[in-house]
């Protein structure tokens, strides 16, 4: 590596290129303030990036995003940034991920991660990704911006147990607002439209460079808390706010168990039904996102008896599968869960492919958590 | 107990007396109410002179504010992409 470039930030007090170059980083999120924040990392010399993002380059993202082009309109957002990156400095390792950050981030990747950044555009996914920034104890700045306002949050899980994570401070009507998008269960609901909020490249330049420094300096920060800064991008008047735990958050009471982590093979089969002999009662297990288990069309099946298994992520679908594909009716019922009994994935799923990210139960006062594998999906 | 409840912007400001039984939702609710804030915007209120969040469902009383303090209603802002949201 050619170090000559970074002779002058060796100048800089609080700066160490050699602890830079050796850090490791997720940015989920590849559009206004993921371009700033990998402008600013991949400038000051940092080692790794892998980046997420499942979208495509539309024109209106070129008033925004410092790395696109006309020319790279139809091309996936990702793989253009990394490309763009790699141009300004070819000594970053940078990876793109097209898909989504869920399906995409195996924990092994998270674990050998220093921070994740969420430059993302909406609830569903910061919930996520706090969910397993907070599971596995991995620090997490999240951003958001609007035409005039900067957030930049720090969730340092990996130095502090009792903080406060993400979802401590969201109001009911963010998750109203969610469950209106969603029709029943976390079936898209077709007929809704997505709130379109303005934003300019000022606060995600604003938002870009506080949460490069925020993660840069994470561990100098030494927080006992997890903490806002709230920024006003047209006054400068800028408040940094401790974000205070809530005791009955959900996310927070598991953060707080012993827990294991294993991975298994994500086919329910002889593994499950082993499990189910060894542990010799039915716990429960409950899956990291809603699972849609079956359809099934009152009008076609009047016995009732011969609902079509499907065992699919519930997110894959909308509320278009309410009308039955063979008769037309609308009499279909339609089961969508995260929790089950070992029993019943023995009995009734047996053969198919658990199709979320982990599941988890808890055995003996501890709380296991289990990595799907991929594997050969009988749910295709 | 009587504290100063102002917006982000600091456009709206007002003096106010607030009941312990409230929560942070209920003091949001009338401000949107009577300030005409966007009503398709989340928001959390924030104890400015204790530099804290308030808790979305919790008492005020439960929530260590005291005569005096500054109340600021704060947006929960979801964009960061390029503002279209899409999910």
């Amino acid at each position: 590596m050619d170090n000559s470039r970074y002779l002058r930030n060796n100048l800089i007090d609080w700066f160490s290129q050699e602890t830079i170059h050796n850090k490791h980083y997720a940015i989920i999120g590849c559009g206004a303030v993921g371009n700033e924040v990998i402008k600013n990392l991949v400038l000051l010399g940092v080692g790794k990036l892998d980046i997420f993002d499942f979208d495509k380059i539309e024109i209106h993202n070129l008033t925004k995003s410092i790395f696109f082009r006309e020319s790279d309109i139809g091309k996936y957002k990702a793989d253009v940034l990394a490309s763009r990156a790699i141009e300004v400095d070819p000594n970053v390792q940078i990876f793109p991920f097209i898909g989504d950050f869920y399906d995409k981030m195996t924990l092994d990747m998270l674990k050998d991660y220093d921070a994740v950044i969420s430059c993302v555009d909406n609830f569903e996914s910061r919930i996520r990704i706090n969910q397993i920034c907070a599971l596995y104890s991995k620090d997490l700045i999240n951003t958001g911006i609007d035409s005039r306002f900067v957030i930049v949050d720090i969730y340092p899980f990996s130095t502090n147990e009792n903080i406060a994570c993400y979802e401590c401070n969201l109001p009911a009507s963010v998750y109203h607002q969610i469950s209106k998008r969603y029709s029943c269960g976390w079936l898209k609901n077709i007929s809704s439209k997505e709130k379109i909020v303005p934003t300019t490249p000022l606060t995600a330049s604003l938002a870009g460079a506080l949460a490069s420094s925020y993660v840069l300096r994470i561990d100098d920060l030494n927080l006992q808390s997890s903490r806002r800064t709230f920024i006003d991008s047209m006054t400068g008047s800028t408040s940094n706010i401790d974000l205070q735990k809530r005791n009955d958050c959900k996310i927070c009471s598991i953060r707080s168990k012993n827990k294991i982590f294993v991975k298994a093979p994500s086919t329910i089969g002889y593994n499950i039904f082993r499990l189910s002999r060894a542990v010799r009662k039915n716990i429960s297990f409950k899956s990291s996102e809603p699972i849609l288990t079956e359809i099934h069309c009152l009008d076609c099946d009047t016995n009732g008896k011969n609902p079509k298994i499907v065992f699919k992520k519930a997110r894959d679908y909308d509320s278009s599968i309410s009308t039955c594909p063979d008769c037309g009716g609308h009499k279909v019922k339609i089961s969508i869960k995260d929790s089950f009994s070992l029993g019943e994935l023995v009995t009734k799923f047996y053969g198919y492919n658990i199709p979320c990210k982990y599941i988890m139960c808890e055995l003996s006062n501890e709380l296991v958590i289990i990595e799907m594998e991929e594997n050969n999906e009988r749910n295709t | 107990m009587n504290v100063i409840l102002r917006t982000a912007d600091q456009l709206r400001k007002a003096e106010l007396t607030i009941e312990p039984e409230y929560t942070s939702s209920d003091v949001i609710e009338q401000a949107i109410a009577n300030w005409a804030l966007p009503t398709d915007t989340d928001y959390t209120l924030v104890n400015i002179t204790k530099q804290t969040t308030i808790a979305p469902n919790a008492a005020l009383s439960t929530s260590r504010i005291e005569d005096g303090d500054i109340l600021e209603i704060q947006p929960v802002l979801v964009a960061g992409y390029d503002g279209t949201n899409k999910g």
